[in-house]
């Protein structure tokens, strides 16, 4: 029945050394960075494929914002992790962040109002109908 | 915990010098103040946009040759984010000069379009100034802001005829792959990050000169070349090598034609600078072939020297079957960004100075030449596309040689410097990026580029052709040439018989001094 409806904490539960629940509670409570990078990694992945597969403008979008934010999870996850390794200074990765979250709220302004432009001129966000240059 | 950090915050300064970005900042400025002289100025005064941001280039330029002459203060500044070496002054005259010429061809072309000129003007220089940054960032997190303020007002430019569609095309195709290669690039500056925590205890870092020292005590060096691979592909995608050449046709040729000038010759340009210092000073050659140094720089270069080859092919190859001079153009920018690949190799290949630096001022030096030769080229393109850029296939030049014999002549002249022709800058240009691939070892390379070269004598030569040998079959008139467009190809052709006659000057600007010789000047 666990295995039905939490594949993942069964997952954590047969990796965890031992196998103990404390063990277990202990991964979920305080993750290591290797958990941070794999969800970083993931999202690239899915951003990427995304990209290179959907047809709708708007969700290339979105993929693209996931690449942005899996590099943004890795930044925040490398800056901690530093930090508590005990180098205070490690506060760079954060401030990266920053930028990088106003630098894709410009680009989500610029890329919209691009769409808008070509939607007045040609009824379609499918990027299949949008082949007027082409060799 | 909490105390040190307030201690360790405290006790550093913030190490402004504002001197040392003086250039970007007179940019940033002029964009501004056109923006609003565009926002409160009656229509008939708006045509002072284009004088009002040629009044900031040539500003900002004559501070960068202050800098470039007399410069006696630090070299860096806010610790380190902010670099002033030669290699970023050399680009900073690239950006500016490319910029400059942009606004006098786009000057009297936005009136006839009906196209918002401040606009224009204010989203030109403040991509100009993401260039300057991109030359000028000592940190990673400088070249990724200013590749950002470069792409974001380029994207907008390449869409500015908002009812073309094919204007419309272009730019969102541009903003796709741009903001997905930046993305690969963020992604590996974050690997690069998280890689360069070292073993003694030092938190990662993003500056370049930092990333150099931490490679051999790096916590995580399989991440470092993962993060190294992603910025290859990033910058790849930038500077429109090959297999991430293919937004390249497609946006050059929907984008307005000055757009598109300025597309070819200033971002290339600023991507090859910042692709130049995050890799050959971030990871530098190192001797000892068997450390993590060892082992990523000769993973770049290798990947490069495939990079090299496969971008000149596939531009000069690509550009023999188009029939339209636009798309032509943009596969030759192409193969230009291979040759010019060329000599970044031979400048990631060395670890002595000298030879370092004679390879960095060649590639400076070849941006510089197709910049002018490029410009040239476009302007002349624009005259002729007229309004809409409806004329830009190989037909509509047909036998226009005798008809517009100026026109035609200066045309010819940039597609010989193009092609490389003695006596022109693209020789010169030509002759130092492969100078210095030979003195770093690379034969094989060289030999492919000269064999390229070759191959791309069919299209340029086939243009000169159609213009001179061809019957006109519709009728023609000849456009009128402004005055400004005029100042253009004075510019440019002075430039390019400059630049191929006597290159030495600009080249010895290029090159790194020893800090001995900064210090006697």
């Amino acid at each position: 029945m666990l295995n039905l409806f939490f594949p993942a904490l069964v997952f954590i539960w047969q990796q965890a050394p031992g196998g103990r629940m404390s063990d277990v509670s202990n991964s979920i409570t305080h993750p290591d960075i290797s958990k941070f990078l794999v969800i970083g990694a993931l999202l690239f992945i899915i951003g990427v494929a995304g990209v290179l597969t959907r047809r709708n403008i708007i969700v290339i979008f979105m993929s693209i914002e996931l690449i942005l934010n899996a590099a943004n999870i890795n930044f925040i996850a490398f800056s901690r992790y530093l930090q508590d390794t005990g180098n205070a200074n490690a506060v760079a990765g954060q401030v990266f962040t920053v930028f990088i979250i106003v630098v894709a709220a410009a680009e989500a302004a610029i890329g919209l109002g691009i769409v808008i432009a070509l939607y007045r001129n040609k009824e379609t966000i499918w990027v299949d109908e949008i082949d007027l240059l082409k060799w | 915990m909490n105390l040190s950090l307030a201690l360790q915050i405290q006790n550093v300064s913030p190490d402004v010098n504002l001197l040392l970005i003086l250039p970007e900042l007179i940019v940033c400025t002029a964009g501004v103040i056109v923006m609003m002289v565009d926002a409160f100025a009656r229509p008939r005064q708006r045509w002072m946009t284009g004088g009002l941001a040629l009044v900031g280039l040539v500003a900002a330029m004559a501070a960068s040759f202050w800098m470039w002459s007399g410069w006696a203060g630090p070299r860096e500044a806010f610790h380190g984010m902010i670099v002033l070496d030669e290699l970023r002054l050399g680009f900073t005259f690239i950006a500016l000069l490319v910029s400059a010429l942009t606004v006098l061809v786009s000057m009297v072309w936005v009136e006839g379009e009906n196209l918002p000129a401040g606009e224009f003007h204010s989203l030109l220089l403040f991509a100009t100034s993401g260039m300057m940054l991109m030359a000028s960032g000592g940190d990673l997190v400088i070249i990724f802001l200013g590749l950002e303020i470069l792409s974001i007002a380029t994207y907008v430019m390449a869409g500015f005829r908002r009812t073309d569609l094919r204007s419309n095309e272009s730019s969102l195709k541009y903003f796709i792959l741009g903001s997905f290669s930046s993305a690969f690039l963020l992604y590996g500056i974050a690997l690069v990050y998280g890689a360069t925590a070292t073993r003694t205890g030092l938190a990662g870092t993003t500056n370049i000169a930092e990333i150099a020292n931490r490679l051999d005590v790096s916590l995580y060096p399989p991440l470092l070349f993962a993060g190294a691979a992603m910025m290859l592909v990033g910058f790849g995608f930038k500077i429109a090598t090959a297999p991430f050449h293919v937004w390249t046709p497609d946006v050059y040729e929907g984008a307005p034609t000055p757009v598109t000038a300025f597309m070819a010759a200033g971002p290339k340009a600023a991507g090859f600078a910042s692709f130049l210092r995050v890799f050959v000073f971030g990871f530098p050659f190192v001797a000892t072939v068997a450390s993590v140094q060892g082992q990523i720089h000769a993973a770049w270069l290798g990947a490069l020297v495939v990079l090299a080859i496969i971008t000149m092919t596939i531009g000069n190859v690509g550009a023999i079957v188009q029939n339209n001079v636009k798309r032509m153009l943009a596969y030759s920018s192409i193969a230009h960004a291979g040759y010019a690949l060329v000599g970044f190799v031979a400048a990631g290949a060395t670890g002595d100075p000298v030879f370092k630096s004679e390879a960095l001022s060649s590639v400076a030096f070849y941006m510089l030449t197709y910049a002018v030769m490029n410009l040239g080229a476009f302007a002349v393109v624009t005259l002729i596309a007229r309004s809409g850029d409806r004329r830009t296939d190989f037909e509509d030049y047909n036998g226009i040689g005798f008809q517009s014999p100026g026109l035609a002549f200066t045309l010819s002249l940039f597609m010989l410097s193009l092609l490389g022709l003695p006596l022109t800058a693209g020789f010169m240009g030509k002759i130092m990026v492969f100078r210095a691939a030979l003195n770093a070892g690379y034969y094989s390379l060289v030999v492919i580029a000269v064999l390229n070269t070759a191959i791309s004598a069919y299209y340029y030569l086939r243009l000169i052709i159609v213009m001179f040998f061809r019957e006109r079959t519709t009728s023609w008139s000849a456009p009128r040439v402004p005055a400004s467009v005029i100042v253009v190809l004075i510019i440019t052709v002075l430039g390019v018989f400059y630049l191929g006659l006597f290159p030495n000057r600009v080249l010895d600007a290029f090159k790194t001094r020893p800090p001995a010789v900064m210090a006697t000047r």
